[in-house]
């Protein structure tokens, strides 16, 4: 007889095995699907995971798709350690990405070594304005951040919307909904001839680096970290806990708004309606997957990456709709959520009687 | 119909924590039964188990001779166990009368008539159609007990039923709480408050650390009888030698008021009262009457006006507890594993929350994990915490040595003044003792402790004042000397 024990103490062990787990069981759960639409399992598994990414230009585009992800995982990791679930990362993304596009708009056929550093600095600024709304709505007028940071997707896509149809559209455009190409000197330079990869990933590896440091060596990380075990407790020890709020906002903010300003600048190199697919809400994904670890976050970011670069090989390949990557995704959240179980509890194997 | 309720060797143990030690008792209907004990003391644990929300480890559970299984809520309602929770388990957005159907399967016109029934019977009157959010506290409380009646229960248990009830409709509720009891249904009521168990029940069982003490008729108790076997009468009282009175004001605090938008908190009326240095101020009271508040109060953790308290000739009652700190207060509070302690880091961390400026923990904004060490090897040996491993999680440590680490925390920095909330509760006679002795060398040393307890031993040992709070406002200050353990068990029940 099987019988389920609380653990004495979550493993540590585990806690690392967990998501390893949980992306072993996609693959099966995976391979199942794929069987029950009448794929061979392992042939789609392969389509999905392996041939996206067994040549140069394969890896490039994994690394192009994994860097968002990545910086905006590291950035939700400062809220969601600290007890704030900011789960509106794609609203600001997509700010930050309008305000960098409307300063790189003003440097239109303009060139210059400072434009693109302005240009960045503008996409992480417009991020933490945007963040700092649901954040000072839940320090000064107790407002749930989730519900507030989630509608504001929605209003800044919108926004995005009005401004490419409207006042930004490309004169000569045809009415196309989109602005103009940036000028070379706005954009992020590519790293290989040929490859989409651009110096955008310098900025995720920058965030982990640093966000590794923060968490783990200074008082802030500290604080965020007795404020996510236990509020009362950050209370206690006499925590400015309104201030904590809104800082881990702004990082948050800052770290969605660059990922938007490395897609518009890098392989965009304009706006559009749809700069994001949904980088904002996948990161919350990757996140978790990573263990709110900035090396987990690697790891996890690429996992998941390969889910959007499989779902486009298995659309051209094999027909299925590109949809089966959020499939993907979801079951990846939904494994791992499960599998957290065996954190806190064990199988006990035992004999017939008690 | 004859109604029984047996409990039979009831055990329910948590990690570090029995919670209900071996419990039997049995009920009749026809009475109304209190169920008596402090927070923590295993009552609400017992009822749940009645109620099948929680299952006991050991023991069994008889109505009417039969052995119930009650594996959820669910088998307890059928067992016609009907229970009344603390906090409602009702649905705001939902009308009345859907909240009243939602976990029955008969037939909506039958419901409603046998709903009409009881609301005539026993005089209620609540519009069945408007949205639970709309009604009062008490309103609330009825829809629950209608819920219950529906079922026609055998047995009602109310929890804690008075906490958010005004006056006026606490006396409804006693009134209709006395004609179920007269129509054969079983009243179990779980409650502190000594003069409701008076006014209201037959019989009073008292449990005390998860350890039912007595059962006894109600003739034959009175409120102080019942404070002392709640709080726990310990025969040997042995007093600390007198200190040198001071007359060198240490803290003061005036006009001191607190409102809570929670009504599950209580509020604090119009607190005044002064330490000396040396001295130890005991706070006496039966738990829920406004200690949890003091302390935040005091601590800083609520924030009041900045001249409410003095501290060694300063304002700071606006300053946070950090801020507090720096003027050489110390913070012990109730709750050691929730508060004052983070279970799951480890030792030197859980040092470190006490963030005391010139101790360097933390230099520049990062941590100075070395400093935090070589203080949190001193407090480990200076107050004999029985482990050598600072990088252990706290959760493997006992809760006296827990409580050990926290006092040396606080103490470590040389504090003037300790307020401490409750030091000994849960703890085992050893590290009862080596805290208390602690708390005597602090007042030896000429510095000062504001005693929270609800452990009237403890208070009559330790402090050279005492005061008793009820119901969030304060009785004169009494020099401990004149206090009696009934004089205390008086004022906690509430008469001047």
């Amino acid at each position: 007889m099987i019988k389920i024990v609380k653990r004495d103490q979550p493993s540590r062990a585990i806690f690392f095995f967990t998501p390893v787990l949980a992306i072993f069981l996609t693959l099966v759960a995976g391979g199942l699907i794929f069987f029950i639409l009448g794929f061979k399992p392992f042939e789609a598994l392969k389509f999905f995971f392996i041939v996206p990414i067994a040549d140069k230009y394969g890896f490039s585009e994994l690394l192009l798709k994994a860097t968002p992800l990545c910086l905006i995982a590291i950035g939700l990791s400062f809220c969601f350690k600290s007890n704030n679930w900011n789960i509106g990362a794609e609203g600001q993304l997509t700010f930050g990405a309008i305000v960098s596009g409307g300063v790189a708009l003003l440097f239109y056929e303009q060139e210059g070594f400072y434009i693109l550093p302005i240009v960045i600095l503008a996409g992480a600024i417009g991020g933490m304005l945007y963040a700092s709304i649901p954040a000072i709505l839940k320090t000064y007028f107790n407002t749930n951040e989730i519900l507030v940071s989630l509608m504001l997707v929605y209003v800044s896509k919108l926004i995005l919307d009005y401004l490419v149809v409207g006042p930004w559209s490309n004169p000569e455009g045809f009415n196309f909904p989109e602005t103009r190409q940036f000028s070379d000197s706005a954009k992020l330079p590519l790293l290989f001839e040929g490859l989409r990869i651009h110096a955008g990933i310098f900025l995720a590896l920058a965030a982990v680096v640093i966000s590794w440091f923060v968490f783990y060596k200074t008082y802030l990380g500290f604080q965020m970290k007795v404020s996510g075990f236990s509020l009362k407790t950050a209370k206690y020890a006499g925590y400015k806990g309104k201030k904590m709020i809104i800082l881990v906002f702004l990082i948050s903010g800052a770290c969605a708004g660059l990922a938007g300003v490395g897609e518009i600048t890098g392989p965009i190199g304009q706006l559009h309606r749809e700069i994001s697919p949904d980088y904002g809400f996948t990161a919350i994904i990757v996140a978790f997957l990573g263990r709110l670890n900035p090396v987990g976050i690697i790891f996890a970011s690429l996992v998941v990456a390969i889910t959007y670069l499989g779902a486009e090989t298995a659309q051209i390949f094999m027909q299925i709709p590109k949809y089966t990557g959020q499939v993907f995704q979801g079951m990846i959240l939904f494994f791992l959520l499960a599998s957290d179980y065996l954190l806190f509890f064990k199988f006990k194997f035992i004999g017939s009687k008690k | 119909m004859n109604t029984t309720l047996k409990i039979s060797n009831v055990t329910k143990i948590y990690p570090g924590c029995v919670a209900n030690d071996n419990v039997s008792l049995e009920f009749n209907s026809g009475k109304i039964y209190a169920l008596l004990g402090e927070n923590g003391a295993g009552k609400s644990t017992l009822v749940k188990i009645l109620s099948g929300v929680i299952i006991p480890d050991e023991g069994k559970i008889y109505l009417n001779e039969n052995n119930l299984k009650l594996n959820s809520p669910l088998d307890a309602k059928k067992n016609d166990i009907g229970m009344v929770f603390q906090h409602f388990n009702l649905f705001e957005t939902l009308s009345v009368f859907e909240n009243l159907i939602i976990d029955s399967d008969e037939q909506r016109e039958s419901l409603k008539e046998k709903i009409d029934t009881i609301m005539k019977k026993y005089n209620f009157s609540i519009d069945l159609d408007i949205p639970v959010l709309n009604l009062s506290a008490g309103q609330k409380q009825k829809v629950e007990i209608i819920r219950c009646l529906i079922r026609s229960p055998k047995v009602l248990i109310m929890d804690e039923p008075t906490s958010v009830l005004t006056e006026q409709e606490t006396s409804e509720l006693f009134s209709s709480l006395k004609k179920f009891s007269e129509e054969g249904i079983l009243i179990i009521y779980i409650t502190h408050k000594l003069k409701e168990v008076m006014q209201l029940c037959d019989e009073v069982a008292v449990m005390r650390r998860g350890k039912l003490v007595s059962v006894s008729e109600i003739e034959n108790e009175n409120i102080e009888s019942l404070a002392n076997k709640m709080v726990g009468q310990n025969l040997k009282t042995i007093k600390k030698k007198k200190a040198k009175t001071s007359s060198d004001q240490l803290i003061k605090i005036t006009n001191l008021n607190f409102t809570s938008e929670d009504p599950f908190e209580t509020n604090l009326m119009d607190i005044n009262f002064s330490v000396n240095r040396g001295e130890c101020l005991g706070i006496a009271g039966i738990s829920g009457n406004g200690q949890s508040e003091l302390f935040q109060v005091l601590s800083g953790e609520i924030i009041s006006e900045k001249n409410s308290i003095k501290f060694n000739n300063n304002y700071i009652g606006d300053l946070n507890p950090q801020e507090r700190r720096e003027y050489l207060m110390a913070f012990s509070p109730e709750d050691r594993l929730e508060q004052a302690a983070i279970p799951q880091m480890k030792i030197f961390e859980n040092v470190a929350l006490n963030n005391f400026k010139s101790s360097n923990f933390f230099n520049n904004g990062l941590i100075n994990e070395n400093k935090i060490k070589e203080h949190s090897k001193k407090i480990i040996s200076d107050f004999n915490v029985n482990t050598d491993n600072i990088d252990l999680k706290s959760q493997f440590l006992s809760g006296g040595n827990l409580q050990k680490l926290i006092i040396g925390r606080e103490l470590i920095t040389s504090p003037d003044l300790l307020i401490c909330f409750n030091p000994t509760w849960g703890l085992d006679v050893g590290a009862i003792n080596y805290i208390h002795e602690t708390l005597i060398e602090i007042n030896e040393q000429n510095k000062s402790i504001i005693l929270i307890s609800t452990d009237t031993d403890e208070l009559l040992k330790l402090s050279d004042k005492i005061s008793v709070i009820h119901k969030g406002k304060l009785s004169k200050i009494m020099n401990a000397e004149e206090v009696t353990s009934e004089k205390l068990g008086i004022l906690m029940g509430g008469a001047n």
